[in-house]
């Protein structure tokens, strides 16, 4: 078995005595080499599920299955930077003396666009500055296997697009496998190889796209149409 | 201008005079020396003992159930009121003043050394623990740096405390260091060397938190101002 494989996945949260289910039996693969990109409204459980396939948290029930031993990254919702550590200690963070590659941490830190700003502290940077520096510490870490949660939300339009690109890049260059969360569905038309639709705590849907690594053209009729139809799965007013 | 009587009050030109002397005659020097090496001393040997006991409350969150109450009972008896009892088991030897300024210094080390590595951010934690760190790598990188500024903050009220401790304890049971110099110049009716006492007490305490201060400027680089610098 490649990737990760979740079979009936159950998760809930007890708040002030009453027992609320946030994941009830979501079965998936999630498939190596490949992004796949979770889908749905707020609170559907989405950033759930990406911290349990990380290991973040524990499932009530069920199980998640790891294929090979996996080098796992994570990109969280904020960027969680140190506050005591510069942008280029932020981004080395999760390295060991001996993988730390000068040249390679500038290539980087140029790919995010903070060059001059290696020196710079997190309270000394924007909002979306920090969460770049985020991306660039998942990326400096070289994992097989990527989870995202909403990681370019903070970003600007260009900033966003240009990010897009990167992480194709990466995927292509590295053939990282990619679990994407977003509620933007042109984000996971931009980037998903397989969408899947979250709704009240099970899968609802999955899309199959063909695995281009190209900047996708969302205004060809093929995609029009996708996306009409993730509009009606997600039952929201066109 | 005979306003006060010179026994009460001497005047700014006989302090400095006294001072004068007791800088050529060295005497305040030694008296500050030995003051010192106690402080630095007890202080050593309370933060040491209040960073372990902090680093394992703070890692076994179950352990501080042993101790925490001991700890709680302690933090309210005045040092100073140990005095008789300190005397009667280690002497007026150098033991009982290192006791009396590791139980003042201890207790604010110890609860701010808790507070920061308890409240340690758990999203910071969760960064490490994405990167497979074990659990003392993530002490070590997330939640020492993380608790640094209340570590800080901790040493430097503990360090005053142990100054006022020491002060109060060398007055009772002590042949030597400032502490003695007051009361002896005091049993002497010497006002003006009380009084270079206590000035020479306010510039070294003053000395060392400035020094503090700097070290928490340059190891808090990265953070915002904490007010203390």
């Amino acid at each position: 078995m490649a990737g990760i494989e979740l079979v009936k996945l159950e998760k809930h949260y007890v708040v002030e005595g009453k027992t609320i289910p946030v994941l009830t039996g979501i079965n998936l693969q999630i498939p190596e080499e490949r992004i796949t990109v979770i889908l749905g409204k707020s609170g559907c459980g989405k950033t759930t599920l990406l911290r349990l396939a990380g290991g973040l948290e524990d499932p009530d029930g069920g199980s998640i299955h790891y294929g090979l031993s996996q080098r796992t990254a994570f990109v969280f919702q904020e960027p969680r930077l140190m506050p005591w550590l510069d942008v280029t200690g932020n981004i080395c963070f999760g390295l060991k003396r001996q993988e730390i590659h000068r040249d390679e941490i500038h290539s980087i830190i140029h790919t995010v666009g903070l060059d001059g700003f290696e020196k710079a502290y997190p309270s000394q940077l924007s909002g979306g500055m920090q969460q770049r520096t985020a991306i660039a510490r998942a990326l400096a870490y070289h994992p097989s296997f990527i989870m995202m949660d909403e990681p370019f939300a903070a970003l600007d339009y260009f900033t966003r697009e240009q990010m897009q690109r990167e992480l194709l890049r990466v995927w292509k260059s590295q053939k990282a496998s990619i679990l994407f969360v977003t509620h933007s569905i042109d984000e996971a038309l931009l980037l998903g190889h397989k969408i899947v639709i979250i709704e009240k705590g099970v899968v609802k849907t999955e899309f199959e796209l063909p695995k281009a690594g190209d900047f996708r053209n969302l205004l060809d009729d093929k995609f029009i149409m996708l996306k009409r139809e993730i509009i009606e799965n997600l039952n929201v007013a066109v | 201008m005979g306003i006060f009587s010179t026994y009460v009050l001497p005047s700014p030109g006989k302090v400095w005079g006294s001072f004068q002397k007791m800088l050529l005659s060295g005497e305040v020097f030694r008296d500050i020396m030995i003051s010192m090496g106690r402080v630095f001393k007890g202080f050593a040997i309370a933060f040491v003992l209040a960073f372990l006991l902090g680093m394992i409350r703070a890692m076994i969150p179950a352990s501080g159930v042993f101790y925490e109450y001991l700890v709680q009972f302690f933090r309210n008896v005045p040092p100073l009121s140990l005095i008789p009892l300190l005397i009667l088991w280690c002497g007026i030897g150098e033991t009982t003043k290192t006791v009396i300024i590791v139980l003042a210094s201890f207790f604010p080390m110890y609860l701010n050394i808790v507070k920061g590595f308890t409240g340690c951010d758990r999203k910071l934690l969760e960064v490490g623990k994405v990167f497979g760190y074990s659990r003392l790598k993530q002490f070590v990188k997330i939640t020492l740096p993380y608790a640094s500024a209340d570590i800080l903050v901790g040493m430097r009220i503990g360090l005053g405390y142990s100054w006022r401790a020491i002060i109060g304890a060398e007055m009772v049971a002590a042949s030597s260091g400032l502490g003695h110099m007051i009361l002896f110049a005091q049993q002497m009716s010497r006002t003006d060397k009380v009084i270079v006492g206590i000035l020479v007490i306010g510039l070294i305490g003053y000395g060392t938190d400035r020094i503090f201060g700097w070290a928490i400027k340059k190891l808090l680089k990265g953070s915002c101002e904490n007010g203390w610098n």
